[in-house]
């Protein structure tokens, strides 16, 4: 099958988009993945030493290899690699050639270095006028803080979302998993697609300022709100974000942990028979909203010895039968396993190059009349050569391309 | 600048509490007329939430800040289920609308024959969302689910805590948001499809399932080793050192990152500590790894003297990656963003608030400004009924009369009650350790200004 080519097979949302995928790491990698799976052509464009995310690992049996990180086939399923130094003039020239065959591109370098490049949305729009470009950075790409390094860690803590995470007599707590990067990749998937949309009805590309900062930022409940509207300034307190839902905690039990949540319902009836403790319906603790709120550790010893001779699934399934909101406190390994996960079918199986059979997660929504697809990651380079030939090098150009690092 | 790129789109919005009500703000923010549907037996329960000034009297459910947050720029219609004409019109509206977001579990609109099967027989093209906990088919399809129980649903809880604690949870109902701006590019890529075939279709977005992806890492350590994650704080799989510190003020902390020796160096420096960077049991990534305890300890020595803020600039100077951790008041004052106009200052009930924008993406060809303040209950009944419908004011009085349609909410429990419910006892919190302060003068301090007569 040719590399510069539509998707076949069954109608997909996005089949008559191309998009070039420069950009590295977790969150544009994470926006681009979202668009292929809908149905994007999506070529992945990598310095010749590889995307950095193929550093990441994990790998099998911890041996690494730039074709084997988990993280890297977790992010780039259903792409095309295609290797290019776009530091030299030659590598640039071949991506000007890439980009004339494109609708979009997701980049993720520093403010200001594309452009040292030539490679800036205003170099770049007389010759594309109809591009999509798209650049996800940690501050965004203006502002005091453009400049600065960022990660993760640095938006969780500037977005206040950290402040709010963690024990109160302990520092505050950085959310696992680079949540940050991938906040930032959905709203880039966003953004690109609301662009094509504009494209669609008044014409002309546009460049989209993606900060992780900010997409991360615009996830609080009501933080902000609690002082602008109240003057409260609210702290980490465990688990319990949310004050007018104590208990909403995470607790200990049996075998392992589950969410107690009241929901509509749940006190001071609901509660009380899960409990089975009859009695307990009148007791203030559970009929008193603040009362419970305020002396927590009243409440919780009542609540804490029952769960810890509960398992998860039996306090899960009796809280749900009383319309009580409970929930799993999941791992990967419970996830993987999970038979409502299964029933789902929401891992998928692929045989991914280099690992061989490995699961991996699927589809994050399910549409009715343009599934979403599951497909492998790409070894480094291994539609390089393709590539070049369908625009217009000769396999001769191909190969000094080639030996002269510049693909 | 040009239209905006959903102008045009009219969504009806059956969908409450925060994972729903985000997607269809972004939709108005990208353009779309948004229809919030509330019943007056049902309303949105986060118009509880966050009142301001804490003044329950009155019709406290339109002074809530934690709805204006995801319901700016809407029009609020109530309806109510439990009443056959509540459906009747709603299904009249079904042709004049594009999307129809929903956020119950699957049972629900199946019982009001509102599912999808039965709404494309009214409006074939219409595409329909549901946003649910645990998506449409599987055992816990029916489960009920609240945001507070979805992040540790999809995994994220399992590799967030202290190292040796217990998992924990972000400080906010991380799935809502996650699944929310899902939601929303999920329609826009069923609007494209459409306008490419003239074809609806249903989409299923299950919120655990969503977020599960955030988990990367972890799950594919699971798939190809078998291994469960560990919980390891603030620290990095991959940098050492990196962690958050203690600064010289209260409450006042630092994080940062260190990723190579060029940047150990540059940190050493910027610290005015050369002699930590020729510490031998520092000097490449492993030494650094395996001495992370001690390095936490030099560090937050350095950190303890420091302002965080002052921190923060000193060492990005020197091109380590740091930030200072902000409270909910710093965000809200923040130089940068502020300079990028990240808070919106929206009208609402009498005063000015700040709205955070909603998408973290600017476009040099339109702007995403939200499109109005966030509706009163019932506000847009008359518009919607008589303008899309042509209901007649008879018509109109007798749904009023039936309280199929109203502007104040039929309460569960007494109004004295839920006042009492909806009035958050601040100073207790405080002294309970949830609050870090309560500054009566906040109004001040963020330069808030009161419309006349205020």
């Amino acid at each position: 099958m040719p590399v510069l080519s539509r998707a076949e097979g069954p109608d997909l949302a996005l089949d008559d988009l191309r998009v070039i995928d420069l950009s590295q790491g977790i969150a544009g990698p994470y926006c681009a993945k979202l668009l292929a799976d809908c149905g994007a052509e999506v070529i992945k464009v990598e310095p010749p030493q590889g995307d950095y995310a193929r550093t990441l690992g994990p790998f099998p049996d911890d041996v690494p290899h730039h074709d084997k990180g988990g993280l890297f086939i977790h992010l780039n399923g259903n792409k095309k690699s295609v290797t290019l130094d776009i530091e030299t003039e030659s590598g640039r020239t071949v991506l000007r050639k890439l980009l004339a065959k494109a609708d979009a591109l997701v980049e993720s370098q520093a403010p200001g270095h594309l452009a040292s490049l030539g490679l800036g949305y205003d170099d770049l729009k007389q010759e594309f006028p109809d591009l999509v470009y798209c650049s996800i950075t940690p501050f965004g790409q203006t502002g005091p803080y453009s400049g600065y390094r960022g990660n993760s860690l640095t938006c969780m803590a500037l977005s206040g979302l950290m402040y709010v995470t963690g024990d109160p007599d302990k520092e505050p707590l950085c959310t696992g998993g680079e949540p940050a990067e991938y906040f930032a990749g959905l709203n880039a998937f966003v953004g690109v697609l609301a662009a094509v949309e504009h494209r669609a009805s008044n014409g002309g590309g546009q460049q989209i300022d993606v900060s992780m900062l900010e997409a991360l930022g615009a996830a609080d409940e009501y933080n902000t709100a609690m002082y602008a509207s109240l003057g409260a300034i609210r702290k980490r307190f465990y688990s319990r974000h949310h004050i007018p839902a104590y208990p909403s905690e995470i607790f200990p039990c049996k075998d392992g942990h589950i969410v107690v949540i009241g929901g509509a319902g749940g006190f001071p009836l609901g509660m009380a028979i899960l409990l089975e403790q009859p009695e307990l319906e009148s007791n203030p603790l559970f009929t008193n909203f603040w009362m419970r709120t305020l002396q927590w550790q009243q409440f919780e010893a009542v609540l804490r010895p029952y769960l810890l001779e509960h398992d998860w699934r039996d306090l899960l399934t009796r809280a749900q039968e009383l319309r009580m909101p409970f929930g799993p406190v999941m791992s990967p390994g419970l996830l993987l396993e999970d038979e409502h996960m299964k029933e789902r079918r929401f891992f998928q199986e692929v045989e991914q190059p280099e690992v061989g059979r490995t699961r991996v997660a699927g589809a994050p929504f399910r549409m009715s009349e343009t599934p979403l697809r599951q497909g492998v990651a790409p070894i480094l380079g291994e539609h390089t050569h393709d590539a070049l030939l369908e625009l217009g090098y000769d396999a001769e150009e191909a190969r000094i391309l080639r030996e002269r690092g510049v693909t | 600048m040009s239209d905006l790129p959903l102008a045009g789109v009219r969504v009806l919005d059956l969908a409450q509490v925060y994972a729903g009500p985000t997607c269809t703000r972004i939709l108005s923010d990208l353009g779309a007329e948004v229809i919030k549907v509330e019943g007056l037996h049902r309303m949105d329960i986060t118009r509880n939430f966050v009142i301001y000034e804490n003044k329950t009297q009155d019709d406290y459910w339109n002074r809530s800040h934690y709805f204006l947050f995801r319901n700016a720029g809407k029009k609020s219609l109530t309806l109510d289920f439990q009443e056959p004409r509540s459906i009747e019109l709603l299904k009249r509206l079904v042709p004049e609308a594009d999307v129809l977001v929903d956020s119950f579990t699957p049972r629900v609109m199946a019982q009001h024959g509102l599912d999808y099967e039965s709404l494309r027989t009214i409006k074939p093209d219409l595409i329909v969302i549901s946003l649910s906990g645990y998506g449409q088919n599987g055992p816990w399809r029916d489960y009920s689910a609240y945001g507070m129980g979805l992040e540790p649903a999809s995994g994220i809880s399992s590799f967030t805590g202290y190292r040796g604690g217990e998992p924990l949870r972000t400080g906010i109902s991380f799935t809502d948001p996650y699944s929310g701006i899902m939601g929303a590019g999920a329609v826009l890529a069923a609007l494209h499809y459409r306008r490419r075939t003239g074809k609806g279709q249903y989409i299923d977005l299950s919120e655990q399932e969503a977020a599960i992806p955030v988990g990367g890492y972890a799950l594919m350590d699971y798939t190809l080793n078998g291994r469960e994650p560990e919980r390891i704080g603030n620290r990095s799989p991959w940098f050492a050192p990196q962690g958050c510190y203690p600064c010289r003020g209260e409450d006042d902390w630092l994080v940062l990152t260190v990723r190579d020796d060029a940047e150990w160096q540059a940190f050493c420096d910027a610290v005015g500590q050369p002699k930590w960077a020729q510490d031998e049991r520092f000097a490449d990534v492993l030494g650094r790894h395996r001495h992370h305890d001690e390095l936490d300890e030099l560090i937050a020595s350095w950190t303890r003297e420091q302002g965080h803020m002052e921190a923060m600039h000193l060492l990005q100077a020197a091109g380590v990656t740091a930030a200072a951790v902000l409270n909910p008041k710093e965000v809200l004052l923040d130089p940068h963003l502020r300079e990028r106009g990240y808070f919106e200052m929206v009208e609402h009930a009498g005063g000015v608030r700040p709205v955070p924008k909603q998408l973290g993406a600017r476009f040099s060809a339109f702007d995403t400004d939200v499109r109005g303040t966030a509706p009163k209950l019932g506000e847009h009944n008359r518009e919607v009924l008589q303008g899309m419908l042509g209901l007649s004011d008879e018509e109109l009085n007798e749904l009023q009369e039936a309280k199929v349609i109203g502007e104040t909410p039929e309460l569960a429990v007494p109004l004295q009650l839920m006042q009492m419910m909806v009035q958050w006892p601040l100073t207790s919190l405080l002294q309970m350790g949830a609050l870090g302060g309560l500054e009566p003068d906040f109004k001040q301090q963020l330069g808030l200004e009161q419309k006349a007569g205020e």
